[in-house]
């Protein structure tokens, strides 16, 4: 007992067993692939495939059985005769084509090659036509844009004069190959299959579509965009790699600032200028905020030029949505805090005092950097009078958080003939109570020794104090006639009056001698 | 062997001719052409005619219907078309000339 399958064969169902199945399957698969080239494969199958069906239907009838069983299956296949024996009338137009495949094989015209092109298509071009490699082509183009740009001409002459390969058959003929169906069959499966390639590595720029146009100017903005697409890649790769590296140590030290500030590391950083404009009691909130406002930038930045540089997956987008909120959010802090701080010095209050002078013949006015301390820093730093005996410290570096000048000399005539000094202390607030109180609240040093008048460069703020633009005027007046020595140094604290050119050019003293006149302080030899 | 290739040859051409010969006779299918050939001697697959067959048609020489059979799938029956009549008239006319060609290097005798 065997099995027996069904068949549809040339419209007529047969019972067929299994094994004459299989051989007739064979047959038929060779019959189709022998015909699959000619372009009738379809009506010559069938026909064929209806005469076997009859010939089988014949043999049922007259061997009154109803299966087909493997011998007749050889039976017939041998009257349909074997693929081998089949006589093709089409070989004869074959050979003479296989001559022609070979007369146009020398048929080799230049083109130039837009696919493989790395700028327009010229050395590739080339490349084929000569059966040069393209790399060679191209260093030798690359070097004679050097020798003096001839070859930059030269390429721009190709460029305009060469037509680009835009058809297949073109381009066919650009590498040499027969254009005969054949050759248009394997150029088409060529290219799917450099199409499959190029999916597979899911290259991101695709070819633009606008290839078909004509003119040179059109075709040269497309080139200079593939161009940016390409070896500007590189170039901003390059880039991006420089501000990762550059952004990674802001960052760093953005962070080292911040906890410095917060006073981790340094516990006075608040008493320093700028940082003593903000009022204690908010200095931790906007010194986050400024740091979340300057640090999401340049975070966001140097993501992105990871991305670009190395080819990552773009930013999660939940991600840089949370960075932008929390940028604007220290945004809106800074501004508000911003907007409170200026109004700390809406108000302006003076505060006058006069200073006793002894009366000299002569002044002389010098800048002194020491400090003197009061009772409790003199506990603070530890200074015992008895062991130190009157010894004056010079405090004289510049600091980079020192206050602005804050510091201005007036010298002018006094109406009644006599010597005065007046200190005007002024500062801002919120109110003017508070302003009168912050101006109240700083220290200033001046001392006369004998004929000599000493002012302290700057002045000190109380400790935990916050900069309220404090300023003191020191208001000098002198009768006319007086003559006064004014240190240079000093000079720059003056106000209106310096004595700055009072030099006489090649002499140099250290001292500017000025002299009360009626018309103001002058210089005393250019009187 | 080297034989065989020139019979091929010439068989191929002769081919064509006779099919054409004997469907000029009347309608007839695929089958009976061969048992027609085998009959004349010259033996031919039947997977070599249906190619040949159908080449003939595209060319518009040959032409066919379909005719319902009793016996198995309908078949088609082949019949000379214009073209077909005409162009077996200038085979015959070449033939003649073959014919003669060859008797003409057969019988002369080689100075």
């Amino acid at each position: 007992m065997k099995r027996t399958l069904n068949i549809n064969i040339g419209n007529s169902i047969i019972h067929i067993e299994e094994d004459a199945c299989e051989l007739l399957t064979s047959y038929l698969v060779e019959v189709k692939q022998h015909f699959g080239k000619s372009a009738d494969d379809f009506e010559i199958v069938a026909d064929i495939e209806n005469r076997i069906a009859e010939m089988f239907t014949e043999i049922l009838n007259t061997q009154q059985k109803q299966v087909i069983e493997l011998e007749d299956v050889q039976v017939v296949t041998g009257l349909m005769g074997s693929v081998k024996d089949f006589e093709e009338q089409d070989e004869e137009p074959e050979t003479v084509n296989g001559h022609a495949q070979h007369q146009q094989f020398a048929e080799r015209r230049i083109y130039r090659d837009r696919d493989e092109a790395m700028v327009a298509g010229v050395c590739s071009g080339l490349s084929h036509y000569l059966k040069i490699d393209v790399s060679i082509l191209r260093v030798v183009a690359v070097l004679s844009v050097f020798l003096g740009g001839s070859g930059l001409i030269a390429y721009l002459i190709l460029w305009v004069s060469i037509p680009k390969a835009s058809t297949r058959a073109e381009k066919m003929a650009m590498k040499g190959e027969a254009i005969n169906l054949q050759g248009f069959k394997r150029n088409f499966e060529e290219e799917l299959l450099v199409l499959k390639g190029n999916l597979k590595n899911a290259g991101d720029h695709l070819e633009p579509l606008v290839t078909r146009s004509g003119s040179f100017i059109a075709e040269f903005f497309e080139v200079l965009g593939t161009f940016l697409q390409g070896t500007g890649k590189v170039i901003f790769k390059f880039i991006a790699i420089m501000i990762v590296i550059v952004g990674s140590l802001l960052l760093l030290s953005a962070f080292i600032t911040i906890a410095a500030i917060l006073g981790i590391w340094d516990a006075n950083a608040n008493q320093l200028f700028p940082f003593n404009i903000i009022d204690a009691s908010y200095f931790t909130t906007v010194a986050f905020a400024v740091f979340i406002v300057i640090v999401i930038p340049i975070l966001a930045l140097v993501l992105f030029s990871v991305q670009v540089a190395f080819n990552t997956r773009p930013l999660n987008k939940m991600i840089a949505f949370g960075m932008l909120v929390v940028w604007i959010g220290g945004v809106s802090v800074g501004i508000f805090y911003a907007a409170k701080i200026s109004a700390e010095f809406k108000e302006e209050a003076e505060f006058t005092q006069a200073v006793p002078l002894k009366p000299y013949p002569v002044y002389t006015l010098t800048l002194d950097k020491s400090k003197f301390f009061t009772k409790e820093d003199s506990l603070k730093y530890q200074l015992n009078s008895k062991d130190y005996n009157g010894r004056i410290i010079i405090n004289d570096h510049d600091k980079p958080f020192k206050l602005p000048r804050n510091v201005y000399i007036k010298i002018e005539r006094s109406e009644n003939n006599a010597v005065s000094l007046t200190e005007s202390y002024r500062s801002e607030g919120k109110t003017f109570e508070i302003a009168l109180n912050n101006a109240k609240n700083m220290h200033y040093d001046f001392t006369q020794q004998d004929s000599v008048l000493k002012f302290s460069p700057e002045i000190y703020l109380k400790k935990n104090a916050n900069w309220r633009n404090q300023r003191i005027e020191l208001l000098l007046k002198i009768p006319v006639g007086m003559k006064i020595n004014i240190d240079k140094e000093l000079d720059r604290l003056m106000r209106d009056n310096s004595l700055w050119d009072c030099d006489e050019d090649g002499q140099y003293n250290e001292m500017y001698k000025g002299i009360m006149t009626s018309d103001g302080l002058q210089c005393q030899n250019k009187q | 062997m080297i034989a065989e290739n020139t019979q091929t040859q010439m068989r191929k051409g002769i081919l064509e001719y006779c099919v054409l010969l004997i469907i000029s006779r009347g309608e007839i299918y695929a089958s009976d052409i061969i048992a027609e050939l085998k009959a004349a001697k010259l033996l031919v697959v039947e997977g070599t005619l249906y190619p040949l067959l159908t080449r003939l048609k595209n060319n518009g020489l040959l032409s066919y219907n379909w005719v319902e059979s009793t016996s198995g799938p309908p078949r088609k029956y082949y019949t000379l078309t214009a073209e077909g009549t005409a162009m077996l008239g200038q085979l015959d006319v070449t033939w003649l000339e073959l014919s003669f060609a060859i008797a003409q290097s057969k019988n002369q005798t080689n100075p």
